[in-house]
């Protein structure tokens, strides 16, 4: 699948990174036209959360915060499907659970269709 | 006979009497059509029974459990075959032309609600009709003409052979009528052949697919209930509400982000969502990861619309770019005209079978419709043979010499043929993929997807959708009867769930359980009322004068729930049916829920649901107190004995 890739942040080699991207629908929250994927590299700091993470991102772009939580440091809301490395919030990770270098996290559109 | 004359109806009944006792929204009668006798009546239905059943499944339950009894199969001529509009149906409200088609299947031999729109319910309502209920057995094949209180048996053997839209063109032809001045709901080649998952279409593309509903009306001899567009009017009792509440929901689903996705592309965005959740079925369960190299980008939503030379195709009163029909643009089958596959299409007619290619599963998708059978069953029973092939458990010889390979959707579509008129092993499959399987035995039974009940799963794979499958292994209407919670957070739910979490998934599909009923017997598409219950409730109140609140809504939705389990239980679909097939509960070896496994949840899951219905673990029944909350009282001599 093509990419828009925006590197963002202060890109430190001692700061650990987790990829963030927003699939086709959602894309359009984060200055995208609606298709294909946009991925962040976020830098983190110790101790960040998948949470903390959303956050971060959902601070840079109102659309996307206001799709993504009930309220911002609340509960998800029933727009976005957030999967941590492809598995969906709340089997392998809470918004609780610590990030690692590498980990990936998936912005998918909620699909109540047929 | 020459098909530009009309013949001399055969039956013509039906004065309607006029009635100012009727709250908004509703023509006030019923036609009754009984086939064995050839005779058509109008009926008329009180002010408090439309409140009590509203219509669509509400009154097709109820119709059901009063009219048909457990003796009485899918195949008894005593069986009702119900075709419900409801109160929303023909007004101005987006997405109103539809009907909820509810009988006794064949699929389960139990209750069946499954709906189509289009433009029959508003012609059915401007013609005098709330509903058709239809009972009998023709001795010949007949079809039912509707045309303003006038309904007509005529002779339809020059239609028998035809599929749904070739029946669609020759009626409109013979009667003189095209475009939406008409509609047509008639079965195929497979309902006239009794397929046990033949279907229901009109209006070239919205179909009734579950629980075999067209094998019903083949079985009846009734080929085609075509409704010329009445001139009645209708009366909404607040116009100005009725209008106010309608461009509420048509703004909200411009807007919610989530709605927004459907008001754009319909259900187009499924493939690719699906496919991220791991909910995507591919290839008989087999895997859940595309084919390597598989360009994902060619199944967003833009991307699919755009590949085809396509135009909308909206139903009655309806602002969505939902339906489109389109051309098919490459291969054998260029220039073909055919309708954009709903999700469920896309993933039948292609992905379950193997097929990644948009413009083959088109054509394939268009087939099955007209052919007209149910595309997630034909899906399951494809990517069955195809997968019991690779593996030698069904040789070339038995398909007669054909071969069937994961993804080729032309040898598909002659499997069709073969299921249509039931040619060799083609008589097997007829009998959908449970059937099938128990008849192969062996290995092959446990690679086939169903529900112990006899239904078919929606084109997902629910093994990582644990919700839907707890919902179609306990449904009551041979399908999804609760589907995915909308706006969860209206009745006090979490807006999101781990989908894999046993208690969350049982609590949200106990608690919203009811909702879909409610949406099913207003006459009104469901992708049209992704809204809050509260303003779908508003344009209720408008068109009938009621105050109708979304606390009232969810009683009648679990009242009709419960009615229609009764009515299960009554046919012997009883709690101990109420599970997947070794396959459909099996562990995804891949993908966004690999390793993940229902099946030590499930008892437990279902401990959870029954208790928050009120229902009785062990015999599956509405406990007596259950009832009596729903004013259901009179059930309970018949399901408790006392």
């Amino acid at each position: 699948m093509a990419e828009v890739r925006s590197e963002i942040g202060n890109l430190k080699s001692d700061t650990a990174h987790v990829t963030v991207e927003a699939i086709a629908w959602v894309t359009q929250f984060v200055g995208g036209d609606g298709t294909r994927r946009k991925v962040f590299k976020e830098p983190t700091t110790p101790g960040a959360t998948v949470g903390s993470v959303l956050l971060q991102v959902s601070d840079r772009f109102l659309k996307l915060r206001d799709v993504l939580w009930e309220r911002p440091g609340g509960n998800l809301g029933e727009h976005i499907e957030v999967l941590v490395n492809d598995t969906v919030l709340g089997v392998t990770h809470t918004l609780e659970s610590r990030v690692r270098e590498g980990d990936r996290i998936t912005l998918l559109g909620q699909y109540t269709g047929g | 006979m020459d098909q530009s004359t009309v013949e001399e109806p055969t039956v013509r009944v039906v004065e309607r009497p006029v009635r100012q006792d009727l709250p908004g929204g509703y023509a006030g009668s019923l036609l009754r059509v009984d086939l064995t006798s050839g005779r058509t009546w109008a009926e008329s239905w009180s002010p408090e029974d439309m409140r009590l059943y509203l219509g669509g499944t509400g009154l097709g339950a109820r119709i059901l459990w009063e009219e048909v009894p457990a003796e009485a199969g899918w195949d008894h001529p005593e069986n009702r075959l119900v075709l419900a509009t409801g109160p929303l149906a023909g007004l101005p409200v987006w997405g109103t032309g539809g009907l909820s088609v509810v009988t006794r299947g064949a699929m389960t031999n139990g209750a069946t609600s499954t709906q189509a729109n289009g433009f029959f319910g508003a012609c059915l309502k401007y013609s005098g009709f709330d509903a058709i209920v239809i009972q009998g057995e023709s001795s010949r094949w007949v079809y039912l003409s509707v045309h303003d209180g006038v309904a007509e048996l005529r002779d339809a053997a020059s239609l028998v052979g035809k599929d749904t839209w070739e029946t669609q063109d020759a009626l409109q032809a013979q009667h003189g009528l095209s475009g939406h001045q008409m509609s047509v709901y008639s079965i195929g080649p497979a309902g006239e052949n009794l397929v046990r998952f033949a279907a229901i279409a009109g209006d070239y593309g919205h179909v009734a697919s579950k629980n075999g509903c067209g094998a019903v009306m083949g079985k009846k001899r009734l080929k085609a209930v075509a409704i010329a567009r009445g001139s009645g009017a209708l009366r909404a009792a607040d116009p100005r509400g009725l209008f106010q509440a309608a461009d509420e929901i048509a703004y909200d689903l411009k807007t919610n982000p989530t709605a927004r996705s459907l008001y754009e592309y319909g259900t187009l965005w499924g493939v690719l969502a699906l496919h991220g959740q791991g909910a995507l079925p591919i290839k008989n369960y087999t895997t859940n990861l595309p084919p390597e190299g598989t360009d994902m980008t060619v199944w967003e939503a833009p991307s699919l619309r755009d590949g085809f030379d396509h135009r909308g195709h909206q139903c009655n009163a309806c602002g969505m770019h939902h339906c489109h029909m389109q051309v098919i643009p490459t291969g054998p089958h260029r220039g073909e005209m055919v309708d954009e596959p709903e999700y469920e299409g896309w993933a039948g007619a292609g992905w379950a079978i193997g097929c990644t290619d948009p413009v083959a599963v088109s054509w394939l998708n268009t087939q099955v419709d007209r052919a007209c059978v149910d595309v997630n069953e034909f899906g399951w029973l494809v990517g069955w043979v195809m997968e019991c092939q690779e593996k030698g458990y069904l040789t070339k010889d038995q398909l007669g010499g054909l071969e069937v390979r994961w993804g080729d959707t032309e040898a598909a579509a002659r499997l069709l043929q073969m299921i249509n008129h039931r040619q060799g092993f083609g008589n097997v499959l007829a009998e959908g993929v449970k059937r099938a399987a128990e008849t192969l035995g062996g290995p092959a039974a446990a690679c086939a997807i169903y529900t112990l009940k006899g239904a078919s799963p929606r084109g997902h794979d629910h093994r990582a959708r644990w919700e839907e499958m707890l919902d179609t292994a306990t449904s009551s209407t041979g399908t999804l009867e609760t589907g995915p919670p909308i706006h969860p957070t209206e009745f006090g739910l979490p807006a999101r769930i781990n989908p894999l979490d046993p208690d969350a998934v049982a609590n949200n599909m106990g608690r919203f359980l009811g909702r879909r009923h409610f949406e099913d017997s207003l006459g009104v598409c469901i992708f049209t009322t992704r809204t809050l219950l509260e303003n779908v409730c508003r344009a209720l109140s408008a068109a009938t004068g009621w105050e109708y609140t979304k606390e009232e809504a969810m009683r009648f939705g679990r009242r009709t729930a419960a009615l229609l389990r009764a009515f299960d239980l009554r046919c012997g679909l009883g709690p101990e049916l109420e599970r997947p097939s070794l396959r459909y509960g099996s562990i995804p070896v891949d993908g966004p829920a690999k390793g993940q496994s229902v099946e030590p949840h499930w008892e437990h899951m279902l401990d959870v649901w029954y208790e928050i219905l009120g229902y009785d673990r062990r015999t599956g029944r509405p406990r007596p107190e259950t009832l009596r909350a729903l004013s259901l009282e009179h059930l309970i001599p018949a399901l408790w004995g006392k």
